[in-house]
């Protein structure tokens, strides 16, 4: 197996990091506590490394942890984890000699939950899940099933653009061939284009009604490091503390604003969300809205000013009177 | 209860104080006539603006807001209207996939010798508020 090389790979590296004092702490990914799931592991520990693995459920967009840990860090990083990272360092969070960038050509990962779907069955009833190329191979009940990658990985994963990382000091494997479906990957946000305006409208305010503000999104958005939030401002107090649908809206919006160029939608916001907003409907409208106008995308050149910061004299002004 | 016909439309204007500020004392100056529907916010520089006071405003139940500012070259601190540019940009055009009808959120250039733009740019978003109607966008009836 491909996984099984890398990883190896990764663990030799990664013990010979921490042993050469090359870095203070290995943050990787090892197995979770729920079947098929992978959790972060962040270790200072070389024996621990042999609990470093590589498959494709990993996840997590590691590179928030960066802005959390003093000293130096070697970091896995798929595609989008690498930009998240990039992004960091243009902002001044992350400096770039204090960061091993451990790069994962990424596949895409898989959605156990469209597995459920397809399959019909609980992850827990199934027996195995492996990739094989372009196929997604489920094992249940001793039979095996095979679907395309397409139909199985995470909408975020379908419409990367850099899977292979950009900016690294290993790179663990060679470069990932993701076939990516764009259409897919922008489903909700088509659905919803196709709406006249104050049903969009209505569709966010149903949407926010369920929102409990357990701000979920923001912490686990690496694009979202401000150390205090406008939200906990009280003079003035922007808006409610409280979960109403119209705050919860205005919190989300302007968070999408601040995150504008710094997203690399990586779609954490919204697998973090437990009461299941779509939110990558909104960071990936945001995405590909820099994309147009400005021809910016997020975490491409650690050279490259932020993209709020910068102007050009060209910029488009069509809406301004 | 008012009359929906007596319904006028709230326009909150975000000036800022080199430009656009300046255009509209002289459009006061100048004894040339505007709606009273706008409520003016003197601001440094456009650049000040945060799309949060845009959203804060649409909350509040403005029914509009418009930031104004010096042309792109002309800015007292060289860069604000660029940056004020960038961020109308985005608030807007997100907004508008959001929900909100774009015309709700104005931006304009109007240079301190402009009293007659800055007259016509206001009658002009009033007459567009006045057509979409009252804001009820954060109504919990609409």
């Amino acid at each position: 197996m491909k996984d099984r090389e890398t990883e190896q790979r990764l663990r030799r590296e990664a013990k010979a990091l921490l042993e050469q004092g090359k870095v203070d702490y290995i943050i990787g990914f090892e197995t979770g506590s729920l079947k098929f799931t992978t959790t972060p592991l962040i270790t200072k520990d070389k024996d621990s490394v042999d609990r470093l693995i590589i498959n494709p459920f990993i996840v997590n967009n590691l590179s928030e942890y960066l802005t959390e840990l003093k000293g130096r860090v070697g970091i896995v990083a798929k595609g989008c984890d690498n930009r998240s990272i990039v992004s960091l360092i243009q902002d001044n969070q992350v400096k770039r000699e204090d960061v091993v960038i451990l790069g994962v050509p990424c596949p895409g990962i898989i959605d156990l939950s469209k597995v459920e779907g397809l399959v019909g069955k609980d992850r827990d009833e199934l027996d195995d899940v492996t990739r094989d190329g372009d196929k997604v191979v489920v094992t249940v009940d001793g039979e095996k099933k095979e679907f395309p990658a397409s139909e199985v990985l995470f909408d975020n994963c379908l419409g990367c653009e850099f899977p292979t990382p950009q900016e690294y000091n290993i790179l663990l494997d060679e470069s990932s061939s993701l076939v990516a479906d764009k259409t897919a990957s922008r489903k909700g946000i088509e659905t919803l284009e196709g709406m006249p305006q104050e049903q969009r409208w209505d569709f966010w305010e149903k949407e926010f009604s369920r929102c409990i503000r357990c701000y979920a999104c923001r912490s686990i958005c690496p694009a979202c490091f401000c150390e205090r939030c406008f939200v906990e401002e009280s003079e003035p107090q922007w808006i409610a503390p409280v979960p109403r649908w119209q705050d919860n809206l205005i919190f989300q919006v302007i968070r999408n604003i601040h995150v504008a160029g710094r997203c690399t939608d990586c779609g954490e916001c919204e697998r973090a969300c437990p009461v299941n907003i779509p939110l990558r409907s909104l960071t990936k409208e945001m995405y590909d809205l820099v994309d147009d106008l400005y021809h910016f995308k997020a975490g491409m050149d650690k050279e490259a000013a932020p993209l709020m910061t910068h102007y050009e004299t060209t910029d488009p002004e069509d809406f301004i009177k | 209860m008012k009359q929906e016909s007596e319904w006028e439309p709230k326009l909150l204007g975000f000036l800022c104080r080199w430009c656009s500020y300046a255009g509209a004392d002289l459009a006061g100056t100048s004894r040339k006539k505007y709606p009273a529907n706008i409520r003016i916010i003197k601001v440094p520089c456009s650049g000040r603006v945060d799309p949060l006071f845009i959203l804060k405003a649409l909350r509040l139940g403005f029914d509009g807001v418009l930031v104004s500012g010096c042309y792109p070259g002309d800015c007292h601190y060289q860069t604000g209207n660029y940056r004020a540019r960038r961020r109308m940009a985005i608030t807007k055009k997100f907004l508008e996939y959001v929900g909100v009808d774009p015309q709700r959120i104005q931006a304009s250039w109007v240079s301190a010798s402009e009293g007659g733009k800055f007259t016509e740019v206001v009658t002009e978003v009033t007459k567009g508020l006045k057509e979409i109607g009252p804001n009820k966008l954060f109504a919990d009836e609409r």
